[in-house]
């Protein structure tokens, strides 16, 4: 059986961050992610991040990755690709597979930064091909440098669904339409402003009714939606597309959290049931911390920050980093993530947040 | 159940419609497992990845979506080969 | 249909006048300047510390909205490339007698060469009128986004937002 100090599940922006921090203080620790490359959900990312300077605002979503790799490197952090976590043991024994066998690594500490899922949406042609999430879309377009379609709908007003229509015609496909069922556009306006001057529309509460084809999407029929959220009869349109995505929302991927006994709290907010975390990203499971989407479905810049608590707590845990030192550089980074946290978007995120701390706190007294 | 344009499908890995879920609701389901055991949903390669969020949201209409649990988890909770884990750690 | 950045995607003539990050008519008389339709409240600010001359402020916290100072501004275009939403621009109204010059965020290929006739967009993609471009500035610190000035009719300068790709790619 292999030892570390702490084993960090998921090498996207949260576990990197977390590792880097382990490592800064002497910590030993192994990051473990399924896919081929680190890095996470940043390679796709590929307009300039919102912030300030701290934040690395400006700077490529890609290049931040790359900015995060090199430093995991420089520390010697060991990151194993490949490898698919398919258990968590009480003991704090990570399983994992790799290279045709499962491979077991015991840790004093560990960090689940498993990300989050894109949500489905079922409608009748909902599995012809051509229907896919727009996070799919944009690892096409921008990872693997393939066009998804020429013509394309997109559901869903957030942030995901407005980069992800921009990015798509970047890459060369015209997108004939962005629907939202709710009243207002969810996403920051300036993401909004940068496809409505492409000349996409946004409409407002439409719903897709149908996908049309035979063995693809041909063509697709959306409605409009009263304020009862009820199709409006005579309102349909017939768009000719080829393909349909879907950015309705991503959901925490808590499997590992659940099978180590963690406590949860539904927050719909975050994304539904999240693990309860403290202020240092730890959950009601001693030595077990989260960070990123999976403690609630934030941003790259907020689960970064949350992946430095949870790196720089776990190091304090274990005796790498004195209290106060500690405490000087959880100081800092909270700042960081709170500035994050602010405005009428991050408002209620921020709320939510202290709903989820409060409770596993109420837990502990 | 006889395909038609109007089918939507739930959980695509069992090919289970909303109808058959509907049912299940109606038969008593009440949790994500209640459904799963009556028709499979959840039960096929992704492990409910999918279907289990839009299985939620339905029975959410008559329920507290606080009180939806997902079905219990035990490894794997990832698509793994049988013979890679069964093989064992050597190291 | 309701107004607003909220349900269009696209600043209302009230949401840009609010703003402080739009210049005066006044100002806009005297000379070029940039022009910053950023109308939210979101964590953001390297625009701040885009400009050399200090015209642009946010302050704390940084969910304040960009204001702009037209006294400091000098119309340099520098902050174009720098705002992550794409949200600014430069307005120079007296370009000549008859047209205004409007520059705007440009990330998409083919670029348009300087010298090129192309049909001129508004907010919502539509076009407006054919203008040249006068300018493509693509530096390295732009980091890919590049920023197009255009020379269009004197008239649609506070509605020509970008190039109606498209059409241009039809007809280009």
């Amino acid at each position: 059986m292999k030892m570390t100090q702490v084993a960090v599940i998921g090498a996207g922006p949260a576990g990197l961050a977390a590792a880097i921090e382990v490592a800064r203080a002497g910590g030993l620790v192994t990051v473990i992610d399924e896919n081929a490359r680190p890095g996470g959900q940043l390679f796709k990312q590929i307009h300039k991040f919102f912030g300030s300077r701290e934040h690395r605002a400006g700077v490529r979503g890609f290049h931040i990755g790359e900015q995060l790799l090199a430093e995991t490197e420089r520390l010697g952090v060991e990151v194993l690709l490949d490898s698919p976590v398919y258990a968590l043991f009480p003991d704090r024994t990570v399983g994992y597979v790799h290279g045709g066998r499962e491979i077991f690594l015991k840790a004093e500490k560990i960090v689940i930064a498993a990300g989050a899922a894109e949500n489905p949406l079922a409608f009748p042609g909902s599995t012809l091909p051509g229907v896919m999430g727009a996070g799919a879309a944009q690892t096409m377009i921008n990872v693997h440098r393939v066009l998804p379609g020429k013509k394309v709908l997109m559901i869903g007003s957030g942030n995901v669904g407005l980069i992800v229509a921009y990015q798509l015609m970047q890459a060369g496909a015209d997108v004939a339409a962005l629907i939202e069922a709710a009243t207002q556009i969810g996403g920051y306006g300036v993401h909004a402003a940068k496809i409505r001057r492409a000349g996409v529309p946004i409409h407002l509460s439409h719903t897709v009714k149908r996908a049309l084809g035979k063995d693809h999407v041909e063509s697709v029929e959306i409605v409009a939606l009263d304020s009862h959220w009820q199709p409006v009869a005579g309102s349909e349109k017939i768009l000719g597309v080829d393909t349909v995505c879907v950015a309705v929302g991503l959901t925490p991927l808590t499997e590992l959290a659940w099978l180590m006994g963690c406590e949860f709290a539904f927050v719909p907010g975050l994304g539904g049931h999240v693990p309860k975390h403290d202020l240092n990203m730890e959950t009601t499971v001693p030595g077990v911390f989260i960070a990123g989407d999976i403690s609630g479905v934030e941003e790259a810049s907020t689960a970064m920050e949350e992946g430095r608590l949870a790196g720089t707590a776990c190091a304090e845990a274990l005796g790498l980093l004195d209290g106060q030192k500690a405490l000087e550089l959880k100081t800092v980074i909270r700042e960081r993530m709170n500035a994050l946290r602010t405005g009428p978007f991050g408002e209620g995120r921020r709320r939510a947040k202290e709903c989820l701390i409060g409770l596993s706190l109420e837990g502990q007294a | 159940m006889a395909e038609n344009r109007e089918t939507i499908y739930i959980c695509r890995c069992e090919e289970v419609t909303r109808e058959e879920i509907e049912q299940a609701i109606r038969d008593g389901a009440t949790t994500i497992a209640g459904v799963k055991k009556r028709t499979h949903a959840g039960m096929g390669l992704c492990q409910g990845r999918t279907c289990r969020k839009l299985i939620a949201n339905m029975l959410a209409c008559s329920r507290d979506p606080a009180n939806i649990l997902p079905s219990t988890f035990r490894p794997p909770v990832r698509t793994v080969r049988i013979d890679e884990i069964a093989q064992g750690d050597e190291e | 249909m309701k107004s607003g950045i909220k349900y269009t995607g696209i600043p209302s003539e009230e949401e840009l006048r609010a703003s402080p990050g739009a210049p005066s008519r006044e100002r806009l008389e005297q000379g070029p300047v940039a022009f910053i339709e950023c109308v939210q409240d979101i964590p953001c600010n390297p625009c701040e510390e885009a400009c050399p001359f200090g015209a642009i402020t946010v302050g704390e916290p940084i969910t304040n909205l960009p204001e702009l100072h037209g006294d400091k501004c000098t119309g340099c275009g520098v902050c174009i490339a720098q705002c992550p939403g794409l949200a600014i621009f430069k307005v120079h109204l007296h370009y000549t007698e008859t047209t205004s010059l409007v520059e705007f965020p440009y990330e998409y290929y083919p670029l348009p060469r300087k010298g090129d006739r192309v049909p001129c967009g508004d907010r919502q993609g539509k076009y407006v009128a054919d203008g040249r471009v006068v300018s493509v500035k693509n530096a390295k610190a732009h980091d890919g986004t590049a920023v197009v000035g255009v020379e269009v009719p004197k008239a649609c300068y506070l509605e020509v937002r970008t190039i109606c790709r498209k059409e241009w790619s039809r007809h280009g």
